[in-house]
This record gives structure tokens, C-alpha cells and sequence, in this order.
């Protein structure tokens, strides 16, 4: 008996399972105003699991923060008036993009100020290293010192003996 | 020693320096921007009762507030200084302290409260609205407002040792007698 009503229910509940995505996929529609919401959302981070913007957290702030944000934008405020309002409640932090002012500048201009510097001094380094090689190979060789002259010597003696 | 070369030292020391410093912080700390700012008011219903409670009422006192859940192992490390902190202050007729129920389930709030026992009211943030205005990102945090309803002073984790000393002794304290805290 167990076992016919596990045969009869398992093919039921992966039939439902496969239809019910479908169906719910087919009765969602986007409101003007979630586009909106999901505009502002993704540019805000989750304060509990900080490498996700609130558009895509699953925690329950980041989905209080959804509502709330909807219920502004539903009174009025423009995206930026409510991305204002997340910022003077949680500072910079909040905003997945710093903003480009006052230090700020330093994380955005950072990496090309230490590129351009890095190149100057590979650039700088390379020529010297070029300049210096093309001139031992014009000039006469580089001397050997009196220990290395006196062994060579004695190399030869010895071949000559 | 050229000039690049003692730029190079400097940048490095300084990266160095920078590294040694993240590693002592905690790398989930949002810093504050909400001290000297004014406190947002809030109502919402007592845990315990249901009758609604609102920041208006204690206009011109020292708030304390406590944002905890039932679900928070550190809340509970700290109920028993929360409860010493508002013996000891609450005599005073120009001091208040709250708690903040954040993203709990009302019976299980309710059971948290009735088994440790609380001595001052408890708001539920229903729509999470009061934790965003003061930019909470988990719990335990407490907030201190002076009488002119300006946020003095904020802690985020459990109020046990020195954590607990400092605000009641160079916080909460010098508020009460209307003297100059040191800001922290």
C-alpha cells in the first residue's frame, strides 16, 4: 500500500514541480515601478552579505530595503533622492560604485596614477639596461681582474708543457 | 639615494602599514555617519502589550536603544547588563530606555522577554523601517540620543566588559549631568 501511494505521489510532485516555475514565470509582470526599484537596488549594497547589492540578497533587510525603497519611490522621490537617503543612513558603505569625490578620488584614479608610474619605471629601467648592453658590445671587453689574468696563464703554461 | 627610490620605500612602508592595520579591524564594521545627527523618531507596538509607543513622548531625555532579536546568541550575553544599566539609571526622570525588536517573530520575542525577564518597553520594527533609519546592520547595536535628540553615541555588539563600562560611565554618565562626552 505504502508503496503504490509513493509510486502514485513521485511522478505527481515532479510533474508540479516542473509546471509551477512556468506558471508563476508566466503570471509576473514588471511594473514600471519595479524596474525603478531594481534600478536603485542594484546599485545599493546588502549590509549583511556585503559582496551582494539588496537586488540580489536574499536577507530579510535586504528585502525590507526593497520595500522601502518601492514605498519612496511610490510618494514621489526620484532614484537619486532615495539612493541620498541609504547613503545618510549607512555612508559611503551603502553604494556598490564610490562616489568620485573628495578621497574617494584616490580609489578611482589609484590604479592608473600606480599603472602610469609602474610603466614609467619599467620603461626607464628597460632603456638603461638596453643602453648599457649596446655599449659593452661596441667597446672593448670588459676587463678581468689580476686573479682571473694570473689563472688564465697558468692554464696556458700548463697546455704548453 | 635618488628621489624615486625614497618614493618607492615610502609607498611600500605605507601599503605595509595599511595591511598591518586591516588585519586588527573587522572587515564586516560599517563605520557610522549617523553620530551628531539627529535621531529619527519612530512608534511602533510594545512587544509585550501591543499598545503603540512613540519616540515623541521622551522628547528632551537620554534615549538608550537597544536593537536585539530572540534568534541573537549576543543579546543574550548582554540582557543581564542591559537590565543592571537601566536599574541604575532609570531613577533618573531624564533618562529612557528602549528595545528594539528587529526582524524577530512576535512570539518568540515574547517568550525571549518573559524567560530573561525585561524592566523597560520593547518596540517591534515591523517593517524593518526603524533599523534602516538608524543603519543597523545586525544586532546587538545601541544607540545613545541626548536630550536634544541628537544620536551622541553608537555600539555595535554585545554591551559586556569594557564595552559596557565606557557607556555607562563616559557616556551615559556625563550626559545625564549635562557634561561633555568624549566622542567615540
Amino acid at each position: 500500500m505504502k508503496k503504490a501511494l509513493i509510486i502514485l505521489i513521485l511522478p505527481l510532485s515532479l510533474l508540479f514541480s516542473s509546471l509551477t516555475p512556468v506558471a508563476l514565470g508566466a503570471t509576473v509582470e514588471e511594473q514600471p515601478i519595479d524596474l525603478q526599484v531594481r534600478e536603485v537596488a542594484k546599485t545599493l549594497r546588502c549590509t549583511i552579505c556585503q559582496n551582494e547589492s539588496i537586488w540580489e540578497s536574499q536577507a530579510e533587510l535586504a528585502q525590507q530595503m526593497r520595500d522601502l525603497i518601492k514605498e519612496r519611490l511610490l510618494k514621489g522621490e526620484t532614484p537619486d533622492q532615495v539612493r541620498a537617503y541609504f547613503l545618510s543612513r549607512y555612508g559611503d558603505y551603502i553604494l556598490l560604485t564610490p562616489q568620485k569625490s573628495g578621497m574617494n578620488w584616490i580609489l578611482w584614479a589609484g590604479p592608473f596614477v600606480l599603472l602610469a608610474g609602474g610603466g614609467a619605471l619599467l620603461y626607464r629601467t628597460l632603456s638603461r639596461w638596453v643602453a648599457q648592453t649596446a655599449a659593452s658590445k661596441q667597446g672593448d671587453p670588459p676587463p678581468i681582474d689580476d686573479r682571473l689574468r694570473k689563472r688564465i696563464e697558468e692554464e696556458l703554461h700548463s697546455r704548453e708543457d | 639615494m635618488k628621489i624615486w627610490h625614497i618614493i618607492l620605500v615610502i609607498s611600500i612602508a605605507g601599503l605595509l602599514a595599511l595591511f598591518y592595520k586591516g588585519l586588527w579591524g573587522d572587515p564586516r564594521a560599517i563605520p557610522t555617519v549617523l553620530i551628531g545627527t539627529q535621531a529619527a523618531t519612530f512608534s511602533g507596538p510594545e512587544v509585550r502589550t501591543g499598545e503603540m509607543l512613540s519616540t515623541n513622548r521622551f522628547h528632551g531625555k537620554v534615549i538608550l536603544i537597544n536593537f536585539w532579536a530572540s534568534w541573537c546568541l549576543e543579546c543574550r550575553t548582554e540582557h543581564e547588563n542591559l537590565m543592571a544599566l537601566n536599574r541604575r539609571f532609570s531613577p533618573n526622570p531624564n533618562f529612557v530606555m528602549l528595545g528594539i525588536n528587529y526582524q524577530d517573530r512576535l512570539e518568540d520575542a515574547q517568550k525571549y522577554l518573559q524567560e530573561y525577564g525585561s524592566t523597560f518597553d520593547h518596540v517591534r520594527d515591523l517593517k524593518g523601517t526603524i533599523s534602516i533609519d538608524y543603519g543597523v546592520y545586525g544586532v546587538p547595536e545601541t544607540f545613545v540620543i541626548d536630550q536634544q535628540g541628537i544620536i551622541r553615541y553608537k555600539y555595535v555588539g554585545p554591551l559586556v566588559d569594557t564595552g559596557y563600562t565606557h557607556l555607562t560611565d563616559d557616556i551615559l554618565q556625563p550626559l545625564l549631568e549635562g557634561r561633555s562626552i568624549s566622542r567615540s
